[in-house]
């Protein structure tokens, strides 16, 4: 468990002695349970930051989105509240050079024994009601409604992420709150394997992920909330192409569009297709563009699956280590030659 | 196509300029009898194919990709096919996991004294292609 006060008094001391200039965390959102992102500036603020099972949030992306920003300048490290997936995240950063360790103070929270609960489960479980609260107990997640308390086993609430969650315990920080403790839940890539097991021929999986792909609407939801998908021309924005007083109608008419960006089922397999790949190595399984998914594409099963395949065949484990080369900078010797004729 | 025609598959090979593009001249200038069905397309090295040239081919109805390099050991660049090898071996997966035949997308190396490997890799993937029929799956809809 996580001692909240002791986090506060951390949070106030960093920022009143001048260590960090900023610490992003979470606040009591708007609306009902849920926490928010916020960064905050002054010691006073401090006592505003809270942790329970509604911080889903992969708070690494405010600090990439900060760092696009125009107004940027180096400085004092920002501090950012971070559970072990996040601190992953914070390391892969690191390991692409968009931030340096000393700009970045990590305060990580273990998730020991514990995990966020998933929006789609609670609703399922408890539907047409929205709980004021969620807590976490150490077995089961309590949500307080109108109608008193709801116990739920932590198993029929939890992100599936957190189930399968190897490193709950941040292991990038500068201090970090609560303890390692084994988890007690699936192990690592269950979903996918369960996926694997139901799906068996080409056919099938084609019958699947076309279903999938077809509802996708290409709202992008899932590349704005990735701390990976920093690029400043994504491959499917052509709308970025320098035009200058000289372009010819002919250069922007035929300027390269690898994949469209409107939605047609051919274009929006390929654009998962091209985001899974450009996550190969580097996605470190936060699972936010599943939760942020309007129409529920299972979009953790193709990040998944890369990583599994980049783990058995390669022995690459993302977020590992900040001296880690990238997955595609590298090789060995051995790497399957199988395929190849 | 009209619906006369019998179905060919239209195969994009990507082959590196050093190896496998010699290689398919070798067998031009050797007179070996091979399935004209691939469209080549020399590239520097296999390290540098894209996941998206793979892709792209398929978007734009290539019924299957071929890329072909120099053998391990052999890279002009050193170790620009160990890169191509990692790189598309995880197109190869992602393709099989979202269900598109595996044997759409096929890799080889093939050396510049190869001429005759390069007809038969040729003639093999013409030959498991042709079961599969037309690819549609990743193929864009508009004309």
């Amino acid at each position: 468990m996580i001692d909240l006060g002791a986090l506060h008094t951390q949070v106030r001391d960093i920022l009143e002695t001048g260590e960090v200039r900023a610490v992003v965390g979470w606040r009591r959102g708007s609306r009902g349970m849920l926490a928010e992102p916020v960064t905050i500036a002054t010691p006073e603020e401090a006592e505003t930051l809270v942790w329970d099972p509604t911080c889903f949030h992969n708070l690494s992306l405010t600090l990439v989105e900060e760092r696009k920003k125009p107004s940027w300048r180096p400085g004092k490290p920002i501090a950012v509240v971070a559970k072990g997936c996040d601190a992953r995240s914070l390391t892969v950063l690191m390991q692409e050079n968009c931030f340096r360790r000393d700009e970045v103070y990590v305060i990580g929270v273990s998730c020991a024994g514990s995990g966020v609960l998933d929006e789609r489960k609670l609703a399922q479980r408890l539907p047409g009601v929205e709980p004021d609260s969620a807590a976490f107990d150490g077995d089961a997640f309590v949500c307080a409604t109108a109608g008193g308390e709801d116990r739920i086993p932590a198993r029929e609430l939890m992100a599936d992420r957190c189930l399968e969650c190897r490193d709950a315990h941040p292991k990038l920080n500068n201090v970090v709150f609560g303890e390692a403790q084994p988890r007690a839940f699936d192990p690592p890539f269950a979903a996918l394997a369960r996926f694997e097991q139901e799906q068996v021929g080409v056919a099938e999986r084609w019958q699947f992920w076309q279903r999938q792909f077809e509802r996708c609407i290409r709202c992008f939801a899932c590349r704005s909330v990735c701390p990976m998908c920093y690029c400043e021309e994504c491959v499917v924005d052509s709308i970025n192409m320098a035009v200058g007083a000289d372009t010819t109608a002919a250069e922007k008419a035929n300027r390269i569009r690898w994949i469209e960006r409107s939605a047609s089922r051919a274009d929006n397999i390929g654009y998962h297709m091209t985001r899974a790949l450009h996550l190969a190595g580097r996605c470190i399984d936060c699972a936010e563009c599943e939760r942020v998914c309007p129409v529920n594409i299972p979009l953790r099963l193709l990040n998944n699956k890369l990583e599994r395949e980049a783990r058995v065949a390669f022995g690459y484990e993302p977020g590992a280590s900040i001296d880690l080369p990238a997955l595609v900078a590298s090789f060995r010797d051995d790497d399957p030659n199988h395929f190849i004729r | 196509m009209s619906a006369q025609t019998p179905y060919e598959p239209k195969i994009v090979a990507f082959l590196c300029k050093w190896c496998s593009s010699a290689g398919s001249d070798l067998a031009g200038v050797s007179r070996i009898q091979y399935p004209a069905n691939a469209t080549p397309i020399t590239v520097a090295c296999s390290g540098g194919v894209s996941p998206q040239f793979v892709l792209s081919a398929f978007h734009k109805g290539a019924d299957g990709v071929l890329v072909s390099g120099c053998h391990i050991g052999d890279c002009h660049y050193m170790e620009g096919n160990f890169h191509a090898r990692r790189k598309l071996y995880l197109v190869k997966e992602l393709l099989e996991f979202t269900g598109v035949e595996p044997d759409r997308f096929r890799m080889s190396w093939v050396s510049a004294a190869e001429g005759a490997k390069f007809a038969q890799v040729v003639r093999d993937f013409v030959e498991d292609l042709r079961p599969l029929g037309p690819q549609d799956k990743l193929k864009a809809e508009r004309p």
